[in-house]
């Protein structure tokens, strides 16, 4: 704080020190803070609610009653005496209407108990689902590696310079499309009666139902996050001297052995950011397979996660799901860092 | 320490290398003995890491053959040739322990661990790193790295190892001392060294000879007395060591001597080119060669000049001179006499002191 303030004066430093805090708190922490704290807890009925709802329906009946009452009242002979007697029925209705009023408001409002039991909601159908989308995130992190190594060291280290940024660019391009066209696009291409599957027919083959037996969801879920492999490969691979490359076959590696043993240790840090990013989109990917599937294929746990908080409206349920879904791939994070043994620090650059 | 390892003679013939347009090496005829420290001295650009890579198998030559121990190498990769290389900035493998690096051939070459740790620590005693095995090569000094880098070469026994201006790296004092330790270690290994670089001090000081490159093409091969006191172009007069140069025009010759028509005077030099009378020419003369006479002293050249600068630099001192043929350098040991006479002074040199050659590109002109 006295270096920053040293450096940039007071007015800038203040100004540095909000913007970090803003960040910390609105990027990093409030986010989670609020849907862990909404995983917490639920509104259940208050304490002794049965009684009141019993001692409700009581004073209804006596409400009743004094209806009545007052009826009966009215044929009274003295006029006085049917005044005197309506006033104290009307007295005592409007007591009984006000602690009616009163215990309904106590009996209705739910109270919050902080609870684990949002937790424990997942039965097993989504418990597999949850499991499948993991998985199923765990493969198409492994496509998108076996398809992006070979590509980024080409990239970075067979192409002269010029070349290699103009590969890049083209590697870019699909990116700059909106996401929800570039899957909608799949979905027409994939679809049963799509160009794919019109190819196929010419062959004799098919139709084949990529869209419903859910492999359309892999292929376009590779497509739509291959880019975020790519780049910290090619980042990392970029920096890998050609020396090292050429010593190692000057004595005497071969090709695998050269990868094996100077390549991919180099190119630890950039697997791990492509693994890690490619990995959380596509297990928290919700449009991929809403639109890959429309329903006709079982669902991906984000789409579990969005129904409880709008079709079940459960947003306690909800957002337990979701905070389940960051714990795994929290985990996924520090499995892959002890595996590539890469710190923090290196995964930063 | 195995037994030595001998060495294999190298021999290029007509091999020449065309990247697209640009002939990088000119077809080139070379034979290195077996067992020779042999250096290629060149400034950068010259073609000489081109002949590096053709000799380690990353490069085939467009045209002519190259054969290492009598083999023609044409096919064979730079993993199975006998040969071995040390690149400018080592390429030391940086996640690797000091001793995984010396292990690495054997490692390829599928020895079990404990067989191949054993002769990586072998090795690195070999070259005054005993304890350093266990350590990272960022954790060593540059010129402890170095000899790591020469221990991983030396791992795979080869015939013939390939320097790619090793040195380049280190500060002065250290590149000295190394010069020393490689010309030992090539002396008691028996193995080929072919050492590229620009600097002439380590290609003098190491090489049994010396090849100067220019342009893709290999202008002199000899000893390093040969490319210093009897260089064959304007080129390696120029570029190996100081000179001065006193174009002119031959007015005579005789017994392989010939005198030069300058315009600081006349003088008599060997004409090893076998130039004729009239011919344009440079008299080339290395600044130790020129002599402060006394007054009265004779000597075969003699030519007067003012003193512009003198710079003391220990040993010797530099005297600049303006001359009739232009700004001479003179340098002078320092015999401990002192200072210089006061007005013009009188430079002299013997009719065997300098070299005339034809006018011809010099290193400036290639800088």
């Amino acid at each position: 704080m006295t270096r920053l303030r040293r450096s940039f004066g007071a007015p800038l430093a203040a100004l540095i020190v909000l913007l970090t805090g803003i960040w910390v708190l609105g990027l990093i922490a409030a986010p989670q803070v609020i849907m862990i704290e909404q995983s917490l807890w639920k509104m259940d009925r208050p304490a002794g609610a049965d009684e009141l709802s019993v001692q409700i329906d009581r004073l209804y009946n006596r409400l009743d009653m004094l209806a009545l009452d007052r009826a009966a009242a009215r044929t009274l002979s003295t006029p006085s005496a049917t005044d005197a007697k309506l006033a104290q029925i009307d007295a005592e209705r409007a007591a009984v209407a006000a602690e009616i009023a009163d215990l309904e408001t106590r009996e209705s409002t739910p109270v919050r108990t902080w609870t684990l039991t949002n937790y424990a909601q997942m039965g097993q159908a989504h418990l597999r689902i949850f499991a499948k989308t993991i998985l199923a995130a765990l493969a198409v992190t492994a496509i998108a590696f076996a398809v992006c190594y070979p590509i980024a060291f080409a990239i970075a280290k067979l192409e002269p310079p010029r070349r290699a940024a103009l590969i890049m660019l083209a590697l870019v391009i699909p990116y700059a499309i909106n996401e929800l066209l570039r899957v909608f696009a799949w979905q027409m291409i994939l679809n049963y009666g799509g160009p794919l599957n019109a190819a196929l027919g010419l062959l004799g083959i098919g139709p084949v139902p990529f869209l419903e037996s859910g492999s359309g969801v892999f292929v376009a879920m590779v497509y739509a996050y291959i880019l975020f492999m790519v780049f910290p490969l090619y980042n990392v691979l970029e920096t890998l001297d050609m020396n090292q490359i050429e010593a190692a076959r000057d004595l005497g590696a071969k090709t695998w052995q050269i990868h094996r043993r100077i390549v991919l240790p180099h190119a630890r840090p950039g697997i791990a950011v492509g693994c890690i990013m490619t990995f959380m989109l596509s297990a928290g990917s919700y449009s991929v397979p809403y639109i890959m599937t429309r329903g006709t294929a079982a669902p991906w746990f984000a789409q579990l996660v969005y129904n409880r908080f709008f079709q079940a409206s459960d947003w306690n349920v909800g957002a337990a799901y979701a905070v389940s879904l960051l714990a795994v791939c929290t985990g996924f994070v520090f499995l892959m860092m002890r595996l590539l043994k890469v710190r923090l620090r290196d995964i930063a650059k | 320490m195995t037994p030595t390892p001998s060495g294999m003679d190298i021999a290029l013939s007509g091999a020449a290398v065309r990247f697209g347009t640009f002939q990088a090496v000119h077809p080139t005829d070379l034979t290195i003995e077996a067992g020779e420290f042999f250096s290629i001295l060149g400034p950068s650009g010259c073609g000489k890491t081109t002949i590096l890579r053709l000799l380690s198998g990353f490069l085939d030559p467009s045209e002519g053959e190259v054969r290492i121990g009598g083999q023609p190498m044409a096919g064979i990769g730079p993993s199975d040739r006998p040969t071995a290389l040390i690149f400018q900035n080592l390429a030391l493998f940086p996640l690797m322990t000091v001793w995984e690096n010396v292990a690495f051939g054997l490692e390829m070459r599928g020895w079990k661990t404990a067989r191949r740790r054993a002769r990586a620590f072998e090795l690195l005693d070999m070259v005054a790193l005993g304890g350093q095995g266990d350590k990272l090569p960022s954790e060593l000094s540059g010129g402890q790295r170095q000899r790591v880098a020469i221990a991983r070469a030396l791992a795979v026994e080869p015939a013939v190892l390939l320097l790619d201006e090793p040195l380049s790296a280190l500060d002065l004092k250290l590149r000295q001392h190394m010069r020393a330790e490689l010309k030992q270690l090539q002396e008691t290994t028996g193995i080929t060294f072919v050492y590229i670089t620009h600097d002439q001090g380590e290609a003098l000081t190491m090489s049994d000879r010396v090849a100067v490159m220019n342009r893709g093409r290999i202008v002199q091969v000899g000893s390093a007395d040969d490319v210093y006191d009897r260089p064959a172009t304007a080129f390696v007069a120029t570029f190996v060591g100081e000179m001065n140069r006193l174009p002119g025009r031959i007015e005579s010759v005789a017994e392989g001597r010939a005198r030069i028509a300058t315009a600081g005077g006349s003088f008599l030099a060997p004409n090893p080119g076998g130039l004729a009378p009239g011919a344009e020419a440079v008299l080339f003369l290395r600044p130790e060669r020129l002599h402060l006479l006394a007054p009265g002293e004779a000597a075969a050249n003699v030519l007067e000049g003012g003193l512009v600068r003198r710079d003391m630099e220990g040993a010797f001192s530099t005297l600049i001179v303006e001359t009739g043929a232009g700004r001479l350098t003179v340098q002078r040991v320092n015999s401990g006499s002192g200072g210089l006479p006061a007005g013009p002074l009188r430079l002299g040199f013997a009719d065997r002191a300098g070299v005339i050659l034809p006018a011809g590109e010099t290193a400036d002109d290639a800088a």
